[in-house]
């Protein structure tokens, strides 16, 4: 592998060794990360009573396929689908939201900016478990207990200080010069903010919608106690089908996990191409 | 003259609305569902109640006093400590390497980066599932590789033991969340103009001077965010460790969270619950705007 | 003719006289709704229990149930949040014990008392009812059907090994180490959830003590580190020492079905576990079952025996699980209507014949007596035995302790077979949890 920035004799052959190392390690880590996958999807494949005789570690003996068509009667396609609804309008109105929320505290110098920055800190700080029951309250007050729109708002708000956080970390990066060029031009704060902060921190965006997304889809407490009707029910409480008072059925709830890690795993692979290097190219024109 | 005064007035009246206007919906959706709730935490801490009932006793700051002797919150929020520093030490450093070694390959190593990412992509719920059984003493993965390795019969115990149990946790937690750091980290990188990097090539720089000289302290805020970031959420820390351990064995894997989580729910304590998580919140808080203030970065270039 | 006259109406004034000592309440006409809550979200309990409650809807077409699933791990913190939140349902499920006692000092659940004695209602165990109460007042009617606990063995493995049942703790000492010799680990625990290895701490105390020493324990007069409790603790710190218990068991999770996965992979050769296995244990694989599995009660304690001390206590729940009622009226009066209707629900149609007849055709013995003599599985033959001719049922300690000592009772488990902590540091730990309880009683 041919680096562009090893420069004499000696330094390549310290760079292929210092490669080598690198692909070893990473190989070891490639390793960590699949393995428990590779467990997940093969014992989804199996019966309940051959993974307990058996031991799980063991291969599929025999291949059990009826898995899946089951959960499929189970309904849980529409779990699936109620889950996208929430998820996708919930993550817009965060991205939105927050990169408003970012551009002042990154780029602007008001007398509030210091106190609102760590009020933002402190609330990335509260647990979660201790805001059920006010929310709770709330939801229901609003009349939207059992109706999965209720999650639209915690959801949302619950991602939005760490994400202010993190949006406005990666807007402070951007140069001052790329800003005075515009104002140069006319832009004011409104304008500067659609046509140059917004489009610069794409970088930044696509790492809370990773974060975010990820977390929303997988949300289980607020979901578990906001929907409690079946119609309802958003994907992480597919599970709960399968898990009874004193016992659970491990290879369904394993084909669960899988059909629940796949559209993320798809939408990641189409999707991390936008985190490439040179957004940046071309901003600061000399 | 008056008038670079008045401009500078006019100017930060200026900034001063268009902050308001960006800054509305955000504090608005927190307010109702963030600072009501903690208000409303804090107030019950003054509460001797069982969670369910309408009568609540108020004992004012009885709760306070009893849990500054806690000895099982103080445990827990050694627990706790020790998880962000392991978490820090561990997530953040590989993030990083990850993400320099995706950086320095460029596209040929994407298929990297996409298995690299799975452990985010799961639940909480469903990685403490799949770690019960991989790290079991009857049949999990370390047990077979002793057992293969020493000839006979060996049972590793991980969860079933402190203080193994933590540092089991901790693991795991290092492979759901370091991920998360790669792709912050792969994001920061690509957040260097080009331009510097191609100056650097033709300035002759090797892969070693352009790393610690132009890429590193480009990332300085974004290493301070990272920081912060599994600072906080390792104090926070709930979900996995609920289903996984449920704060066992006896007490070895107590946090913060679990321990108020049983009192409130579990134990009828919930006015003495409020008081754990609005300690919680306080050194949390603490905590973190210290780092803040240590930390400092600078900003502009 | 007239005779035929006459016999139909003596068979009228009889069986009019009968629905006279049993009667069941009328109920309004007006539309109501009824919410109730249950955990019953897999099978087999989920299609009795909904069809009990399509067999009530269609006696009493005005009136709607609303019947919700609650899965089970956090059904406990959702009906916190539902009370708090003053959204309690209208009828809903608990395991009685501390939690009971709980929701009805806090007003959310009904006394049925008066309405039991005047009401029909099915000839519920003294067992059932007795835990179904607290205070004096009947707070609960049962319908989630009595679990005991016992030893399930294999009895392929006893057959191979050449042993027998033993009738003694000795005696079980013996097949032990007789079971090691050939190779099998003795007894598969699931300790992670903790109240796994109580069972063989409840039981050791009750064969050593009867109930005498955990109730004085339990009111103050006695101690958790009395004899009978350090005798246990020591018994199974020794038992574990000698490997008769399954190495990492406080690792092991029951849920996952970590012990039956020992007893199906032979690697052990008995289980101390809750009578409900008989349900999980076909359900998985039944022609396993059928071959290998046996079921003996726990063995007596010879020694305390001769003292005296009965060797019939069982230990379990006679309730299983119990509908408590919410029924209030915005004033705070009894809402008497919806309170009548939810009880013929839980006493008529839930607890019906079809409803007996389900359970018992999935080895749940309900509460009720009489239905012991019904029993066709051989395993639960021998549960039912050993629960209805106990002279009293203990319930699991983890319920019936107040809800901190609980706790404490729980990781002292781990602390005892994790060889932690000696049994005088652990009764002294609960002796202490036990005190702070009785202090805020």
């Amino acid at each position: 592998m041919r680096d562009r920035m090893a420069n004499s004799d000696k330094e390549i052959i310290k760079s292929r060794i210092a490669w080598g190392i690198a692909f070893l390690l990473a190989f070891f880590w490639l390793l960590i990360s699949l393995i428990p996958f590779v467990f997940m999807v093969f014992n989804s494949f199996r019966k309940q009573f051959d993974m307990l005789q058996q031991g799980p570690l063991h291969a599929p003996d025999p291949w059990y396929f009826d898995n899946y068509p089951q959960i499929v009667q189970n309904g849980i396609f529409g779990y699936f689908g109620r889950s996208v609804l929430i998820v996708a309008i919930s993550l817009v109105l965060m991205l939105i939201i927050s990169s408003f929320a970012a551009y002042p505290l990154s780029r602007m110098k008001f007398r509030l900016r210091n106190f609102i920055y760590a009020g933002i800190i402190a609330m990335m700080s509260i647990p979660m478990h201790v805001t059920l029951i006010p929310i709770f309250k709330m939801t229901n007050a609003m009349g939207l207990y059992n109706n999965k729109f209720s999650l639209i708002g915690p959801y949302v708000a619950f991602a939005l200080p760490m994400s202010v956080f993190i949006l406005t970390g990666f807007m402070m990066t951007i140069p001052r010069e790329v800003e005075e060029a515009a104002v140069i031009d006319g832009c004011n704060k409104y304008s500067m903010f659609f046509r140059i902060i917004w489009p610069l921190s794409k970088s930044g965006l696509s790492t809370l919608a990773i974060y975010n997304g990820v977390s929303m889809w997988n949300e289980f407490a607020f979901a578990n106690t906001f929907l409690n009707d079946a119609r309802e029910k958003t994907l992480p409480l597919a599970l709960g089908q399968f898990k009874g008072e004193f016992s659970m059925n491990m290879p369904m709830i394993l084909s669960v996990l899988v059909l629940s890690a796949l559209p993320m795993i798809v939408l990641f692979i189409i999707f991390q191409d936008k985190l490439v290097k040179g957004m940046m190219a071309g901003a600061v024109k000399g | 003259m008056n008038k670079p005064n008045q401009l500078a007035r006019v100017e930060s009246r200026n900034t001063a609305v268009a902050a308001t206007v960006f800054l509305f919906p955000a504090i608005a959706l927190i307010i109702v569902y963030m600072i009501y709730p903690i208000i409303d935490t804090f107030l019950t801490s003054q509460y001797s109640w069982n969670g369910i009932s309408t009568d609540r006793v108020f004992v004012g700051m009885e709760n306070w006093k009893t849990l500054i002797h806690d000895q099982k919150f103080w445990s827990a929020f050694g627990h706790n400590v020790i998880v962000m520093i392991f978490s820090i030490l561990l997530q953040i450093p590989i993030g990083m390497l990850l993400a320099t070694f995706l950086d320095a390959g460029g596209r040929k190593l994407n298929i990297f980066k996409i298995i690299w990412f799975l452990p985010y992509l799961m639940s909480s719920v469903a990685i403490a599932f799949l770690f019960t059984y991989i790290l079991a003493t009857n049949g999990g993965l370390f047990s077979t590789l002793a057992t293969l390795i020493n000839g006979k019969r060996t049972a590793v115990d991980l969860l079933g033991k402190s203080p193994q149990a933590l540092y089991a946790v901790i693991g795991v937690m290092a492979w759901q969340f370091t991920p998360f750091y790669m792709v912050y980290f792969i994001a920061g990188y690509s957040n260097i103009p080009t331009t510097l990097y191609e100056a650097a090539v033709i300035d002759g720089a090797n892969r070693r001077q352009y790393l610690f000289k132009v890429a590193i302290p480009m990332l300085g805020p974004i290493f301070k965010t990272a920081c912060t970031m599994s600072m906080i959420g390792s104090l926070k820390y709930f979900d996995m460790i609920w289903n996984m351990t449920q704060g066992g064995p006896a007490g070895g894997t107590e946090l913060m969270a679990t321990y108020m989580y049983k009192l409130s729910f579990q134990q009828w304590k919930m006015g003495y619950g409020s008081a754990v998580a609005a300690g919680m919140f306080i050194l949390i808080t603490a905590i973190a705007l210290l780092f803040q203030k240590i930390f400092v970065v600078k900003e502009d270039f | 003719m007239k005779k035929v006259l006459v016999m139909a109406l003596a068979l009228i004034l009889i069986v009019s006289s009968m629905a006279a000592l049993a009667e069941i309440p009328e109920l309004t006409k007006e539309p109501m709704h009824i919410l109730l809550w249950d955990i019953s979200n897999e099978e087999p309990h989920k299609s009795t229990h909904e069809a009990a409650v399509k067999r009530f809807m269609e006696a009493y077409p005005n009136i709607e149930v609303e019947q919700v699933h609650i899965q089970n791990d956090t059904y406990k913190q959702q009906i916190v949040v539902q009370m708090s939140a003053g959204e309690c349902p209208d009828m809903y499920i608990h395991w009685a014990g501390g939690p009971m006692a709980e929701y009805y000092k806090s007003g959310f659940a009904n006394d049925l008392t008066e309405l039991y004695n005047t009401y029909d209602h099915p000839d519920f165990t003294d067992a059932a009812i007795a835990q179904a109460s607290y205070d004096g007042k009947i707070l609960a009617i049962p319908y989630g059907g009595m679990s005991g606990c016992d030893i399930f063995y294999n009895k392929t493995i006893f057959e191979e090994v050449g042993v027998e049942v033993p009738e003694t703790i000795d005696e079980l000492e013996a097949v032990c180490d007789k079971l090691l010799e050939a190779g099998y680990v003795p007894f598969a625990l699931a300790n992670s959830s903790k109240w796994t290895g109580s069972m063989y701490y409840m039981y050791l105390v009750a064969r050593h003590s009867g109930n005498a020493e955990f109730d004085a324990a339990y009111d103050g007069t006695g101690s958790f580190t009395s004899e009978a409790f350090i005798w246990a603790g020591n018994k199974i710190q020794d038992w574990v020492r000698k490997g008769y218990i399954i190495e990492g068991c406080n690792s092991l999770v029951t849920d996952n079905g970590d012990d039956r996965a020992l007893m199906y992979s032979n690697t052990c050769a008995m289980m101390l576990q809750g009578s409900w296995q008989t349900r999980t244990m076909p359900n998985e694989n039944k022609e396993w079952y059928e071959a290998n599995l046996g079921t003996f009660r726990f063995p007596k304690d010879a020694e305390a025996e001769a003292r005296g001390v009965p060797q019939d206590v069982e230990i379990g729940t006679a309730v299983g699980n119990a509908f408590s009622f919410n029924c209030w009226k915005e004033d705070g009066s009894v809402d008497e209507e919806k309170l009548k209707a939810c009880y013929v629900l839980a006493t008529q149609f839930y607890n019906d014949d079809i409803y007996n007849q389900e359970q018992m055709e999935h080895n749940t013995i309900p509460s009720i007596k009489g239905f012991e003599k019904q029993v066709t599985d051989p395993n639960m033959q021998v549960v039912v035995d050993t629960f209805f001719n106990a002279s009293n049922v203990q319930l699991w300690y983890d319920q019936y302790l107040p809800a901190s000592v609980t706790e404490v009772h729980k990781d002292c488990m781990t602390y005892l077979f994790g060889l932690e902590k000696t049994p005088e540091e652990i009764g002294q730990l609960q002796d202490e949890a036990m005190a702070a309880a009785r202090a805020a009683m």
